[in-house]
């Protein structure tokens, strides 16, 4: 019995690097666009998806956003959609920020948090890129030199992948 | 120890206790306010000078601490 339990807790134990290393499926969340109308996560399934969390108030945002966009034009004719989803609970802040910053990726909104809280965002600015099953496969926290080309290489990799 | 010794202890504890309850987590994306200029301790920003005098002079750049206004920015 003792030697039963053992081996079953033992077994358990080596599960749980293995079940945290499974990708976890987004949330199934609708934010509001700038445009005004509903983006649904789970009805992007099919195609790689950049979550990108920002706000008027971070300051490493303010380089990340525009090289996002970037990545955008460069990636989207080869099946990436960027979502630029904006956390400031003020939305004039987000609109006069994106005066500052013009831009051609769809900008979201999600003034209470709730994607936030959904995505369990640990930093601002957060960005996840989803693929094509809608699962979460890469999540970077921060902003450095080194995340857009990390960005591109993944969104690449889930590209490639296919269906 | 008298009565109301006892009461105004009991009070207190209790009230911490309520007020215990009253605090939450700020989170990442929640931290638009304290991001803000205003929320920074010396508003007209004469500890920078100060610093940037003392780093001159000691040679010791970098060795005062982080900077930034709270919002957790990576």
């Amino acid at each position: 019995m003792g030697r039963r339990l053992f081996t079953l807790l033992f077994t358990g134990l080596l599960a749980v690097p293995v079940l945290a290393a499974v990708p976890k499926v987004a949330p199934d969340i609708t934010l509001t666009a700038l445009s005004g109308e509903s983006i649904r996560i789970a009805d992007l399934k099919g195609q790689v998806v950049l979550l990108d969390f920002w706000a008027s108030w971070c300051i490493p945002c303010r380089r990340s956003f525009p090289e996002v966009d970037a990545l955008h034009r460069e990636l989207q004719p080869k099946g990436l959609t960027v979502i630029a989803v904006n956390v400031d609970e003020q939305q004039k802040n987000a609109y006069t920020f994106l005066e500052k910053y013009p831009h051609t990726m769809t900008v979201a909104f999600d003034p209470k948090g709730a994607a936030a809280q959904a995505f369990d965002l640990q930093a601002m600015p957060s960005s996840m890129i989803v693929d094509r099953r809608g699962r979460i496969r890469f999540t970077h926290e921060g902003y450095t030199d080194k995340t857009i080309s990390q960005f591109r290489s993944e969104v690449l990799q889930l590209i490639a992948e296919g269906e | 120890m008298a009565f109301k010794t006892r009461l105004l202890m009991a009070l207190t504890l209790v009230s911490a206790l309520l007020l215990g309850t009253g605090c939450a987590t700020v989170q990442p994306w929640q931290r638009g306010l304290l991001a803000d200029s205003c929320m920074v301790f010396d508003a007209n920003n004469s500890a920078a000078y100060m610093t940037h005098w003392q780093e001159s002079r000691e040679g010791s750049a970098g060795g005062f601490g982080v900077q930034g206004g709270g919002c957790g920015c990576k």
